[in-house]
């Protein structure tokens, strides 16, 4: 597909009798999961800059360190001394096997409390946002495994999601789990390894064809020395190759961070980010580079601030251009939160119904599967992964199996009631609310709240003969159970 | 990719799914893709049928090290790039008098012995790029490497197969991949009917049935062309309906010939074994095995993939020769690329170029094809292949699928004798 405006058009901000419920609806599907009648009123009322400032704010909300990461931290010191007197290679390995049991508790709890923060209307554009940049900035719970790791690489892109991206990059090549995942600290300077200069300029920053071999050789020398000390990040000098470079035609002793600001005076770096959020945000059909040019001249000239990418994107009329309306396929991550959010629920606080589905439709938090991040579109959906949604909207209008949960589980489902996320279930009060004066009324109701566009006549019409008759309850259940696993609400 | 499709609709196709209910509408629907309505002008391959030849493709996603898998162990080079990395002449499992398979390939040279597994060597292409993500593209796309192609080579052989054929399967998916991912391998300028096999498929799905027919009501609902992500949702939703339930009946009852381990992979395998001896007239089948990327510490993981991807072969082997598959069979490895001849500091080995592949069958000719690539190299050098991977499904292509490989590869390609 041709994009339908030309490059200089597309970054012209939306003309301001443009901005209605239609375009803010659209705003808070992309940027957010939904587009709540309540939030849709809000955002027209307020109007699309101050929309934006709500969502992308100046600083990222807060994160707290879950309790079971803080306990994998703290027993950190005693697992390890356990290691060391343990008396047998096979004792070892026991201690060992509890250490990762730890550990993955501790993720679990991490990406259940995530999610949670996630679902939260007034966070969902920062957080999805920040699922963004760790689909950039890729590392995988499989490799790097310490929750503590994850959490604090993820802690880096929070604090930087707003601010200059060259900041936020040169943070992430001193994040532990970035270093234990792309085998920096393997990297010594009579044989540097090139796994972590090839993803930076590949993956994170320019993209193929703007970089040579040669200059990744030559950056992964300046990239020698970084290591992983007991408190994080630690740069042994004695392992640094601190003899000239050339990268990008330019020769110096160049270390890590001159390496990055050499990257950013590559025009593609304007470019490359912009491309990976309209692919992520708006289209598989993402124009080549030229297109964004205009756009990449003008980022840079602001620094690479990310805050402003977001709202000069954001208030684009390429981003609110009709050719962009419910044909987006929304990730296994969208759609979850997405029926948490259209169905007025919480996230619950259990890796079966929560994390489970999550990883059999294709996409589990803080594990992206390999460097490149998920690919996303069409290859989200296959037979597999589509029972896999559809049985998760079936569990949502189940009551939560307590009867057959373990002691852990029952303890987290309290402590989340404790803090006030008691939905876990769709209610009678919910469906009842969806009921209009009428088949045709509650019809035309469950397709405004639901879908992201106007279905046809036989779907209108396949939902009005379902829904006939007595009771009626049971039958609203049924019909929004079948129509939020129609195709149309697997788009945005 | 395709606009045009969608015009070239037949103007039937409303009535056409009005005509059924839901059930005969739904399995009308499911074989109903554009692919099989319009005419391509390349329709020269046979359409599968029960009795034809079946593909196994196995994925060794990462780049597997080619050079601890097959072992020059009698090249001094070997040992000089590889000082701490080389397997010991003592320890490897002898191919002939200058290769040896990896201590953990012990089923694997069981099969060679047999005849029945065949290894082309130094495998590659010109210009090789390090990039996974890229070269994999490459390989399931059949392209040169400076061609950006985003159909796969599987995919153009089904477009080739299968255009004006729409009633000579009865509903089979014509390509199924065990994994969560379609892969590129199957993407073809038309849509096929493919199937995934996933863990997925356990689940009972017996709750909600009430809503099923609804269901079915709202996704077969008119609408135009399948090009779009929607007409996408569309048809897979449609298909996977209908495919599950048979698929899911067919793995329950499998009594499988062989004892396959316990591990993802050979589930996998163990899996499609009963796809093909079910007779589905499927054609090709797709496993992946990860992750090989072994930068550092290659040693015990490079031991457990290989033991891992060995077994699992066999047991998959002995499976079909144990129903009288064997012949209808073959099934083949690849990886994105080898790795560099020279051991890291990390007691890795980071991206290389060209590696061998296997080829597995009851059909296969001669053992070792191709030549050994050359050690003689600097520190940090790559080798240069002398095989190209598109000689290899040239092969595949012609002898084995029965499919002109010109026209799916773009260009002629001298083949090899392993067929």
């Amino acid at each position: 597909m041709q994009p339908p405006l030309t490059p200089t058009q597309a970054w012209e901000p939306l003309p301001k009798a443009q901005w209605n419920e239609e375009t803010a609806r659209h705003l808070l599907r992309r940027a957010g999961w939904t587009a709540h009648p309540e939030a849709v009123a809000r955002a027209v009322n307020e109007g699309l800059a101050a929309t934006l400032d709500r969502l992308f704010p100046e600083t990222a909300p807060p994160f707290v360190r879950p309790k079971l990461v803080r306990n994998e931290r703290e027993r950190m010191p005693e697992f390890r001394e356990r290691i060391q007197s343990a008396a047998t290679e096979m004792q070892q390995r026991e201690i060992r096997r509890e250490q990762r049991d730890v550990s993955r508790l501790a993720n679990t709890e991490l990406s259940l409390q995530w999610l949670q923060q996630a679902a939260t209307p007034a966070h969902s554009a920062f957080e999805k946002w920040l699922l963004f940049l760790g689909d950039v900035y890729v590392i995988g719970v499989e490799k790097v495994r310490g929750s503590n790791l994850i959490f604090d690489h993820y802690d880096i892109l929070r604090q930087g999601a707003l601010g200059p991206a060259p900041v936020l990059t040169k943070a992430v090549s001193r994040s532990v789990a970035m270093i234990l995942y792309l085998d920096l600290q393997r990297s010594v300077k009579q044989a540097p390894n090139e796994n972590f200069a090839r993803e930076l300029m590949e993956l994170f920053t320019l993209g193929q064809g703007n970089y040579t071999e040669n200059d990744i050789k030559q950056a992964a020398k300046a990239f020698t020395g970084y290591r992983i000390g007991r408190d994080g990040f630690r740069f042994d000098r004695r392992q640094h190759d601190d003899g000239p470079k050339t990268v990008f035609g330019k020769t110096g002793r160049f270390g890590g961070d001159d390496i990055i600001d050499l990257i950013y005076q590559q025009s593609a770096a304007g470019t490359f980010l912009p491309r990976e959020m309209t692919r992520f945000y708006l289209t598989d059909e993402v124009p080549d580079a030229a297109y964004f040019a205009p756009l990449g001249t003008w980022w840079k000239a602001r620094g690479y601030n990310l805050r402003e990418l977001c709202h000069r994107y954001f208030s684009s009329s390429l981003f609110y251009h009709p050719v962009y309306r419910a044909n987006y396929i929304k990730s296994p991550i969208h759609y979850h939160l997405g029926l948490v959010q259209d169905l007025e629920m919480d996230v619950a606080p259990v890796a079966r119904t929560t994390l489970v589905p999550l990883r059999q439709m294709g996409q589990q938090p803080f594990n992206p599967p390999n460097v490149r991040g998920w690919v996303g579109g069409k290859l989200w959906i296959n037979s597999s992964t589509l029972a896999a949604r559809r049985l998760l909207v079936q569990s949502l209008f189940m009551p939560m199996p307590e009867d057959r949960m373990n002691a852990d589980e029952k303890a987290a489902l309290k402590a989340a009631r404790e803090a006030g996320h008691t939905r876990f279930a769709v209610t009678d009060e919910f469906l009842r609310s969806l009921a209009g004066s009428g088949v045709d009324a509650t019809v035309d109701r469950m397709v405004a709240r639901f879908l992201p566009s106007e279905p046809n006549k036989e779907y209108h019409a396949a939902l009005r003969s379902f829904l006939k008759g007595e009771p009626l309850l049971p039958r609203i259940r049924g019909a929004t159970i079948a129509l939020l696993e129609t195709p149309e609400y697997q788009l945005c | 990719m395709n606009n045009s499709l969608s015009s070239k609709l037949p103007a039937t196709r409303r009535e056409f799914l009005r005509m059924g209910g839901s059930g005969i509408g739904l399995l009308a629907f499911s074989r109903f893709a554009p692919a099989f309505l319009v005419q391509s002008s390349l329709n020269a391959a046979p359409a599968p049928e029960k009795d034809r030849s079946i593909l196994v493709l196995i994925q060794l996603a990462g780049g597997n090290d080619g050079l601890n898998t097959v072992v020059p162990y009698e090249d001094a080079n070997y040992y000089r790039l590889r000082p701490t990395l080389g397997l010991k002449k003592k320890d490897v499992l002898p191919i002939n008098d200058l290769l040896g398979f990896h201590p953990s390939c012990a089923e694997l040279s069981k099969l060679v012995t047999e005849g029945k597994l065949g290894i082309v060597q130094n495998v590659g292409y010109p210009n090789p790029n390090r990039s996974h993500f890229r070269s994999t593209e490459i390989w399931e796309s059949a392209s040169d490497s400076d061609v950006n192609d985003a159909t796969g080579w599987i995919g153009r052989y089904l477009d080739n197969t299968c255009s004006g054929r729409p009633d000579s399967k009865g509903g089979d998916p014509v390509a199924v991949n065990a994994g969560n991912e379609v892969p590129q391998s199957f993407l073809g300028e038309n849509p096929h009917p493919t199937f995934t096999l996933s863990g997925n498929l356990r689940r009972g799905g017996g709750r909600g049935n009430n809503t099923l027919s609804l269901l079915k009501r709202l996704a077969e609902s008119d609408h135009e062309g399948s090009d779009t992500n929607e007409g996408f949702l569309r048809a897979t939703m449609m298909d996977a309906l209908v495919t599950e339930q048979r698929i899911q009946s067919l793995l329950g009852r499998y009594k499988s010939d062989s004892e396959y381990p316990g591990n993802p992979f050979a589930q996998s395998l163990k899996n499609v074994a009963a796809l093909i001896a079910a007779g589905l007239s499927t054609r090709v089948y797709y496993v992946s095995l990860g992750s090989f990327d072994t930068h550092a510490n290659q040693q015990g993981t490079h031991e457990r993939l290989l033991t891992t991807l060995s077994e699992g072969m066999a047991a998959f082997q002995r499976d079909l020769d144990g129903k009288g598959l064997g012949p209808q069979v073959l099934t083949m490895t690849f990886s994105e690329f080898g790795r560099r001849p020279s051991e890291n500091k990390s007691s890795g080995t980071d991206h290389g170029t060209a590696a061998p592949l296997f080829v597995m069958g009851s059909k296969i000719k001669g053992s070792v094809h191709g030549t050994s690539p050359k050690l003689d190299l600097p520190v940090n050098q790559d080798l240069t292949f002398s095989t190209d991977f598109r000689q290899v499904y040239a092969t595949v292509l012609n002898r084995w699928l029965d499919c002109p490989n010109e026209t799916i590869l773009g260009k002629k390609f001298e083949m090899l004798n392993f067929i």
